[in-house]
């Protein structure tokens, strides 16, 4: 029995002090209306007695009584029942709006599902990535209905299995030149990374504070890092302002002919395809490779001792 | 890659490069006044993003229905008109049909057998000798099972499922197979049953506790309508275990078989000439390698199972139950040491 329980104690007290006297026969309740019907009048305010509460609980009856513990979900014995349940609600979904006219994957509107770990917060049971993913295509196949004959209950669903948030609102801004005319460009190369600041002028190159020749010694150097201005023949027509951090001579070089591409690209953008194929804005994402315990470098083996 | 000495090595590229020399001039940095049009800026203004999904998803449903929909709809009459155009093909085998509408037990016949297939059984060479009272003959060296003792001890089986469900037990569906998911998932359904379409987890059965702790569990009446006042008595329960396995594939769910012996739980399962009758309770001599074969089989119990239940809620209605239902004060009591909760606490 349930009348054990605090709250339905509680509740049961309260139906005893709420109804003032017990349900009445069935001939004197519909006197009553008929009396309240003669003496009603039409006046705004709100009526002195109170409504009838609902009547008690019978927990004797049938319907009360606890027959069977059964389990929550037809997946029960699966180990992870809300998952399956998902799963198999969007299939009968998908079969239910197979015969609906679809869209390109790219013209589908762009959805963020949950991420893994937000899923499994969702479900609350530890949901292995391979069948998340299953999931997620079935989502990704009905949000290709076409968007204009999408069903309520397919949105609705759809809807429930997004993160909060919308991950796809902010847009990356564009870099443009600031206000003074500068333009900044970053480069990377081995272990040395280089910003440029780069203005229109005369063919002034400041590295690090000091002239080229000074921070580069060999031709090759200085060529390469001023690579992007002379194959676009642009030496004369801008000045920059380089710092670079890290690696060595080489590396400081090649970071700057990248940096100096990017920022020379903000200036003019239509150069690109020139830039492009003369390699200055390629990123060669190359670095040196770890050492490995076991190999004397990254993939050196020790020599090979017979004993 | 910097390309250095370019006119000495890529002469001829050079050449071709001039040619289209027009375009590079045109952004010669002497002529800021120029706009210079770049690709990107024409692309990022084509596409245009709705700014958030969700919230003009939620928009889009107070519109009634959009014109593309109610096309669509209108046009449906047409369509399925223009779909009775021509002949029409009668007693045609469709594969969807047993899964959509299993027949009953009452309508087993030795010809729906024998065109499901359940008579081929497995070659020669890999039959296991207890089945050979379930098999009519060899035929191209491969068993043939008797068609009358499938449909026999799926009839008896049909009984088994219907008595249980009648009684209120957990039935639970297996078959693991590829194919098998739909129809385990049907039978489950139409019995009022529990289905397992992927792997059994070890341990689902002897290690409860672990595996299906997390899992929720009701209480409910006789006409199997939710009792929400109890569920703080579900807190230290031990899991639940099924009252009956139908096991489509049991020679791929040796665990789980071995698990229901173990807890005593009676199995029913489809045996082919060469899986071992004995390690089920009900053995159904069948082919089960056939999807038509155990997709029938499926449905078939799956609709007895429907006809228990239907007898079960029927008695209920009338306010009897044909099992012993668990009382509140059972429900109370601790199911580990039968005593109230907290009584030993107070004792101290």
């Amino acid at each position: 029995m349930a009348w054990h329980k605090p709250t339905s104690l509680a509740q049961a007290m309260q139906s005893l002090r709420l109804t003032s006297t017990l349900t009445k026969p069935s001939s004197q309740a519909s006197r009553t209306t008929l009396n309240t019907l003669r003496t009603r009048t039409y006046a705004t305010e709100a009526e002195s007695v109170p409504a009838a509460a609902a009547p008690e609980i019978n927990f004797g009856a049938f319907s009360q009584k606890p027959a069977r513990i059964i389990p929550s979900s037809p997946s029960y014995f699966s180990g992870s029942p809300r998952f399956i349940d998902h799963v198999l609600q969007l299939e009968a979904l998908q079969a239910k709006h197979a015969s609906l006219p679809t869209v390109a994957t790219s013209e589908a509107p762009r959805m963020a599902w949950f991420k893994l770990a937000q899923f499994r917060d969702f479900v609350g049971e530890p949901v292995p990535m391979k069948k998340y993913k299953s999931l997620v295509k079935i989502l990704q196949r009905l949000n290709r209905i076409q968007p204009d004959m999408v069903p309520v209950e397919v949105r609705d669903t759809l809807a429930a299995f997004l993160r909060p948030g919308n991950p796809y609102a902010v847009e990356n801004v564009p870099r443009t030149v600031d206000e003074n005319g500068r333009a900044r460009g970053k480069g990377k190369r081995k272990e040395s990374s280089a910003v440029v600041q780069l203005v229109e002028g005369e063919g002034e190159v400041l590295v690090n504070g000091k002239s080229l020749v000074e921070a580069f010694k060999r031709v090759h150097d200085r060529e390469s890092a001023l690579w992007a201005l002379r194959c676009t023949q642009r030496l004369d027509k801008y000045n920059a302002w380089i710092t670079v951090r890290g690696g060595g001579v080489t590396g400081q070089a090649e970071a700057i002919t990248l940096a100096l591409g990017r920022a020379l690209l903000l200036h003019e953008p239509g150069l690109k395809p020139i830039l492009r194929k003369a390699g200055a804005i390629t990123v060669d994402a190359r670095r040196v490779e770890r050492k490995k315990p076991g190999h004397v470098k990254a993939r050196k083996m020790p020599t090979w001792v017979k004993r | 890659m910097i390309i250095r000495k370019l006119c000495m090595r890529q002469g001829r590229q050079l050449l071709a490069l001039s040619r289209r020399a027009p375009v590079s001039s045109r952004f010669q940095s002497t002529l800021p006044e120029t706009p210079v049009e770049t690709l990107q800026a024409s692309i990022r203004d084509e596409i245009s993003r709705p700014e958030n999904p969700l919230l003009e998803m939620v928009q889009a449903q107070y519109e009634a229905s959009t014109p593309a929909q109610q096309e669509f709809t209108s046009d449906e009459p047409h369509r399925s008109n223009f779909k009775k155009l021509g002949t029409t093909v009668k007693s045609s085998y469709d594969p969807e049909d047993v899964i959509r509408n299993p027949p009953k037990p009452s309508q087993i016949s030795l010809e729906m057998l024998l065109a499901a297939g359940t008579h081929l059984g497995h070659s020669t060479s890999r039959w296991n000798p207890q089945n050979s009272r379930y098999i009519f003959g060899i035929r191209e060296g491969v068993h043939i099972i008797s068609l009358d003792v499938t449909a026999a001890h799926l009839r008896r089986a049909a009984k088994v499922v219907e008595e249980v469900a009648a009684r209120g037990g957990l039935i639970l569906f297996a078959g693991t197979r590829k194919g098998q998911k739909r129809a385990v998932v049907k039978a489950a359904s139409l019995a009022k049953g529990y289905h397992i379409f992927e792997r059994w987890i070890p341990g689902s059965l002897t290690n409860g506790e672990q595996i299906l702790g997390h899992c929720e569990t009701k209480v409910v009446n006789a006409l199997d309508e939710e009792l929400p006042n109890f569920k703080a008595d579900l807190a230290d329960r031990p899991s639940l275990k099924p009252d009956l396995v139908v096991c489509l594939n049991p020679l791929e769910n040796v665990v789980l078989l071995h698990e229901c012996g173990l807890n005593n739980v009676p199995t029913i399962g489809v045996i082919d000439t060469d899986a071992d009758p004995t390690r089920v309770t009900y053995p159904i001599p069948s082919n089960d390698d056939s999807l038509r074969a155990t997709c029938l089989i499926a449905g078939i119990l799956g609709r007895a199972g429907e006809a228990g239940q239907v007898r079960r809620l029927k008695m209920a209605q009338e306010g009897r139950t044909s099992y012993t239902p668990i009382t509140a004060q059972e429900l109370r009591l601790d199911p580990f040491t039968g005593m109230a909760p907290g009584g030993e606490g107070q004792k101290k």
